[in-house]
């Protein structure tokens, strides 16, 4: 197939990833910051607001406070954020626009409504309802959106780069979320209190409960969230789809650097797991992200005619 | 605060006169604590307030948060759970006195219960009548000299609180059985947050969601198993219980399976359940069912709730309950008479919450007393829960009161009589989203294990009819979401960090896809690599 259109579809899905990602952290954040501290702990609980920005990346060129509602309007709905929830979707559905002809119609139509009610009347911000309508809206389409890519389209190329580029942001997403909630691992109340609100806002709470005997504290949280494979949103069971997709892809697997990149970091994640020393964990993270990221290079080299991610 | 007064405009809230107010005190300026709330609720507005009750209904029918009500004729319907909107707040101070309070009484009680199924030390020391305790319908002659782990009956407890007149706090009734109302304080407070955030902004308050981790490791700790191998599960009548819905809950927040009767078996004096994978051993049961219905065998015989043999392991300690059994003689309420005498027998303490008065029917004096107040008192029979076959005297009409005093002359054993508690107020919002008094009770939950933790704040119960105190759900009445403020109510500035900055790992910068393409119009701001 066309490499940009595979290009195309690859940042389709991640795009879409991204909002859902980022909507659903959002809301956790805003849930858990409502309410104070639980009895007996000493220290505060959530992520701070700061710390969301920086999962966003890096140094921020515009003069964002640190507040919650300014960081709320920055993430959310600030058309000129890149990284905001409402400029993911517009650049998912841009995508989308340009590949009409590959996905079907119900996928597009998903995502033109998804984008379209979010610039309506429907989601004015009210102040006391916050932005939970938002979010709701996003997670609900991105549902509907990847439930209709199971369902009428054809597994072949397109779908697998489209796949590939959802499962690798979600991983991406998930790492940046461990690295910035839970820096201090193992460090006691702080940490736990935010691997929980952490758990909650990417949905694995019950997922958790039933996996893990162990209560939701920090340590068995982010391994939880990083070795899983059992659970789809985490960063080992993203690493194995995004390899499946792009075997199905590749015409010669065993001659692709990134599906040689993905089974390495499959089987490196294994071995972390049995590992049990609490400080390789933040290493881990950090090597994985990293490791991902050269993973995404090799992809648009080996893929996308060496069109490099900026 | 006469200003105030007269630039108040004519919807304001009006506390109903004589009784106390939990928001506002009587001359209608709200309470210290309060002030922030009122401020915010009057920014709100009825339309408001209307419209977020629209928004809270869908989303309780959408997501199954309902509760079976008893109908006039009888036959239930599952209805959302009613939640008003105005939340009650308990300052710091006020929750310690209270939560000291409670678990006095619930070690009293536990103490109790472990008592009358040994030595009865207490009836030895004359201060419980033997005959009273054996004639209690809960009294479980199987129980008799077993004695679960640590020696921990209630695990699981509930007592309802009212608040007097005089603003002090007073107990009103005791559940150590199958106490349920958990799972509507969870969802109400994750609903006051989706659909009124705003109303958190100027207050800390405690969160309580921990409790299902509180029940699970309470399980965990009583289990007969090596520790991480205990295997709990939640024990449910069924699907048309009118609490179901909470069991279903608990289940999945503890992450634990929800077994009915037909899923457990006894084999050998040992529990299990039937999986796909054959049978499976359990050590730890949470059951909300009442003693009567667990075993055919040593309990009803018509029961088909019931796992046949179940006592026979519980006796073996091969699995464990929660609640223990026979703990439905410490929430008699005739015993309820005689706690503040257990906290001094059994602790040596004086209780810190008082007791509502009550009066022994089967004293004959106290009867006879009574019998000539009816129009004043309120008669509870003694082993109900949930508001059932309770007649407030001054709202019954003569004919029905007669007819309950011959009841009463008939089995006095089986009544109680109480004084009529002026039960707090608070506003509550009408149909129209106008602030309205009505009366509300409070009943935290608290979670025996190896000590004794108490959710901050509970349910807080409103009798949704003007003038009616009967706020028990299954009579029609709602819920409130209870707050308790941390320490140091004032929520600072969002802008001053309260937390240690720990600085953030630096993160690498999110990719953003270059694009080629030339019906691209935007001009994408992509973060140099």
């Amino acid at each position: 197939m066309l490499a940009r259109i595979a290009q195309e579809l690859f940042w389709l899905g991640r795009n879409l990833a991204r909002a859902e990602h980022t909507a659903r952290l959002l809301e956790g954040v805003f849930q858990a910051d409502l309410q104070g501290r639980p009895e007996g702990q000493a220290s505060a609980t959530t992520l701070s607001w700061e710390s969301l920005m920086h999962i966003m990346g890096g140094r921020r060129d515009r003069e964002v406070s640190d507040g919650r509602d300014a960081v709320l309007d920055a993430l959310t709905h600030d058309p000129d954020n890149p990284a905001s929830v409402v400029a993911c979707v517009t650049r998912a559905r841009e995508g989308a626009s340009a590949v009409r002809d590959v996905i079907s119609a119900e996928m597009w139509e998903a995502i033109n409504t998804t984008h379209l009610r979010l610039h309506g009347d429907d989601f004015v911000p009210r102040d006391h309802t916050g932005h939970y309508d938002i979010y709701q809206h996003v997670r609900e389409r991105s549902a509907l959106f990847w439930g209709l890519t199971g369902r009428t389209m054809l597994r072949d190329e397109a779908s697998a780069f489209l796949l590939a580029g959802g499962r690798i942001e979600a991983g991406d997403m998930v790492l940046r979320m461990l690295r910035v909630a839970l820096p201090d691992l193992p460090d006691g109340n702080q940490a736990d209190a935010q691997a929980l609100a952490l758990l909650q806002a990417v949905g694995g709470f019950q997922a958790y409960r039933r996996a893990v005997p162990a209560p939701a504290h920090a340590k068995p949280v982010a391994r939880f969230l990083l070795f899983e494979r059992n659970y789809p949103d985490s960063v080992a069971a993203a690493v194995d789809a995004v390899n499946e997709s792009l075997r199905t892809a590749d015409s010669h697997p065993r001659a692709s650097e990134p599906i040689l990149r993905l089974s390495r970091l499959s089987a490196d994640l294994e071995f972390r797991r049995s590992a049990e020393t609490d400080a390789d964990l933040r290493v881990t993270c950090h090597e994985v992200q990293r490791e991902l990221g050269r993973v995404d290079a090799d992809i648009a080299q080996r893929y996308f005619g060496g069109a490099r991610a900026a | 605060m006469s200003e105030v007064d007269t630039a108040r405009p004519e919807s304001a809230y009006r506390p109903a006169e004589g009784y106390f107010d939990e928001l506002f005190a009587a001359d209608g300026s709200p309470r210290p604590h309060a002030r922030a709330l009122a401020a915010a609720l009057d920014e709100l507005g009825p339309s408001q307030l209307v419209d977020a009750g629209r928004r809270r209904d869908t989303i309780f029918v959408q997501q199954g948060i309902t509760f079976d009500t008893t109908g006039e004729d009888g036959p239930s319907v599952e209805r959302p759970f009613p939640l008003d909107l105005v939340p009650r707040i308990l300052p710091a101070s006020e929750w310690t006195h209270i939560k000291r309070g409670l678990a006095q009484r619930i070690r009293a009680l536990n103490r109790f219960v472990d008592d009358v199924y040994h030595s009865r030390e207490i009836v030895r020391a004359g201060v419980i009548p033997w005959r009273l305790v054996v004639s209690r319908s809960h009294f479980a002659r199987a129980a008799h000299g077993i004695r679960p782990p640590g020696g921990v009956y209630c695990h699981v407890a509930g007592c309802d609180l009212v608040r007097d007149v005089d603003g002090s706090w007073k107990v009103l009734e005791d559940n150590v059985r199958t106490p349920s109302g958990i799972s509507y304080v969870l969802e109400n407070r994750v609903a006051m947050t989706r659909l009124l955030p705003g109303l958190f902004n100027k207050y800390r308050v405690r969160p309580v969601d921990h409790y299902p981790q509180l029940l699970l490791a309470a399980l965990r700790s009583v289990a007969p198993a090596a520790e991480g191998e205990a295997t709990v599960v939640v024990w449910t009548p069924g699907v048309l219980n009118s609490a179901y819905f909470e069991h279903a809950f608990l289940a999945r927040q503890m992450g634990v399976e929800l077994v009915e009767a037909s899923d457990l078996v006894v084999r050998d004096d040992v529990v299990y359940m039937r999986t796909t994978d054959g049978l499976q051993r359990v050590h730890a049961i949470y059951r909300r069912l009442d003693d009567d219905f667990i075993d055919p065998l040593e309990f009803r015989p018509d029961s088909v709730l019931g796992v046949p043999g179940l006592m026979r392991a519980y006796r073996a300690g091969t699995v464990a309950l929660t609640n223990a059994v026979g703990t439905g003689v410490a929430d008699d309420k005739a015993i309820y008479h005689y706690v503040p005498q257990m906290i001094r027998f059994y602790l040596n303490e004086e209780p810190l919450l008082d007791n509502v008065k009550t009066y022994l029917m089967s004293d004959p004096d106290l009867m006879q007393a009574a019998l000539k107040r009816m129009d004043e008192l309120v008669f509870k029979p003694t082993g109900e829960s949930g508001g059932k076959g309770v007649f407030i005297g001054p709202a019954t009409d003569p004919t029905t009161l007669a007819g309950l005093g011959d009841v009463i002359r008939r089995s006095p054993d089986k009544w109680i009589a109480q004084e009529l508690v002026r039960l707090s107020t608070m506003p509550t919002a009408d149909g129209g989203g106008r602030l309205v008094p009505r009366h509300v009770d409070l009943r935290p939950f608290a979670v025996f294990g190896e000590t004794i933790s108490i959710v901050p704040g509970g349910l807080s119960r409103v009798a949704m009819i003007e003038g009616s105190m009967i706020v028990n759900s299954s009579r029609g009445g709602g819920s409130k979401d209870t707050w308790v403020l941390e320490d140091g109510e004032d929520r600072s500035d969002d802008t001053a960090p309260a937390r240690p900055e720990s600085l953030p790992p630096a993160l690498p910068d999110l990719r953003y896809g270059a694009w080629t393409g030339q019906q691209q119009q935007q001009q994408q701001q992509c973060s140099p690599a």
